[in-house]
């Protein structure tokens, strides 16, 4: 099946919007979505954005039954690493499931590697959750190491109420 | 020790950084693997795409360090995006050096940086602990920090330079 992979455009955040959802649902977590279309437009297309986007598009004769051609998206961003320097974090990879198997996914993460190369990044990061095990194949294949396993590395967080609290500690200026 | 500030990292601030990435590093027991350079923290922080930003704790020349240092703590972080729920503030490096631990730098700094994060429209502060890391760990969760690889299963993952490479040539 043909396809593209190109940058997205703002008028691409509908879609965006969408496929985040369905991502969401898979990883049995839809109630935790709260960003709106509006939000993505206005924080990956602003002077400063937070985030860059590919999107993948088929053709007209090979839209889903919804009716839609963008049927897969990347989305990442830059990070730093005090040891190495520059790093692409890939922080979503999404295809619709009828449309996986065709080398979109591959595709779309091909092109975040060429622009992270481009970018002079040393390495590209990635999260996975460890029961997702069809996602876990697809990036050891393509040479993922585990650094939790490694490393020992965890993901913490402050969030909501426990951040609120720190910041209201805050020094003043 | 009360008398300490906190302030945003300058250019002059390069190899007070880097010397502190290294001790941290050394903590860590990955010393040799830090390849970065001044000259890259200041093109990468101070230049026309920062890719970090930077806040350093100073104390004044009487209390400067046994080997004369008045830098003597500093956090690197950036912003990063959760397509659910936004921007981020995400922590990369935390440090303050071994002898001026216990006096609160450390809490401050972590305060200040919850209060760029508020200001900024951030929902979260995300950073990374290795699990041997009891002290660190005990630290964050006694201010509230929750654990989301024990408690949803996140694994990091990277692909180094090389791989990198190798993917990138096979686009159609």
């Amino acid at each position: 099946m043909h396809f593209k992979v190109r940058a997205a455009a703002k008028e691409d955040c509908k879609d965006i919007s969408r496929m985040i959802m369905e991502l969401a649902v898979y990883e049995n977590m839809a109630d935790q979505v709260k960003t709106s279309h509006e939000d993505l437009e206005r924080d990956g297309f602003s002077p400063n954005p937070f985030y860059e986007c590919l999107i993948a598009e088929v053709p007209d004769e090979h839209k889903t039954k919804d009716g839609y051609t963008v049927v897969g998206y990347a989305l990442y961003f830059y990070t730093y690493s005090t040891w190495k320097g520059r790093s692409v974090y890939m922080e979503d990879l999404y295809v619709m499931p009828d449309f996986r198997g065709k080398g979109i996914g591959t595709g779309l993460m091909a092109k975040v590697a060429q622009v992270g190369v481009e970018k002079q990044c040393v390495r590209l990061q990635l999260s996975v959750l460890e029961w997702n095990k069809p996602s876990l194949d697809f990036y050891i294949a393509k040479g993922a190491e585990d650094l939790t396993a490694k490393e020992g590395w965890h993901f913490l967080r402050f969030h909501g109420q426990t951040l609120d609290t720190l910041a209201k500690e805050a020094p003043k200026d | 020790m009360s008398n300490f500030i906190l302030r945003k990292a300058e250019p002059k601030d390069v190899s007070d950084i880097l010397r502190l990435i290294k001790e941290l590093a050394k903590f860590e027991e990955m010393e040799e693997q830090v390849i970065l350079t001044e000259k890259e923290l200041l093109e990468d922080g101070f230049g026309d795409h920062p890719f970090y930003h930077c806040v350093v704790a100073e104390v004044p020349e009487d209390h400067q360090s046994s080997d004369g240092y008045t830098v003597i703590g500093f956090a690197m972080y950036y912003f990063t995006y959760d397509p659910w729920i936004g921007k981020l503030l995400y922590l990369e490096d935390f440090y303050v050096m071994k002898e001026f631990r216990g006096y609160g730098i450390g809490s401050d700094i972590l305060k200040l940086l919850s209060g760029t994060a508020v200001k900024t429209r951030c929902s979260s502060m995300h950073f990374i602990v290795a699990e041997w890391n009891k002290p660190s760990i005990e630290f964050y969760k006694r201010r509230g920090a929750s654990d989301l690889s024990d408690e949803e299963g996140w694994r990091l993952y990277a692909i180094e330079k090389d791989d990198l490479v190798k993917i990138s040539t096979k686009t159609r």
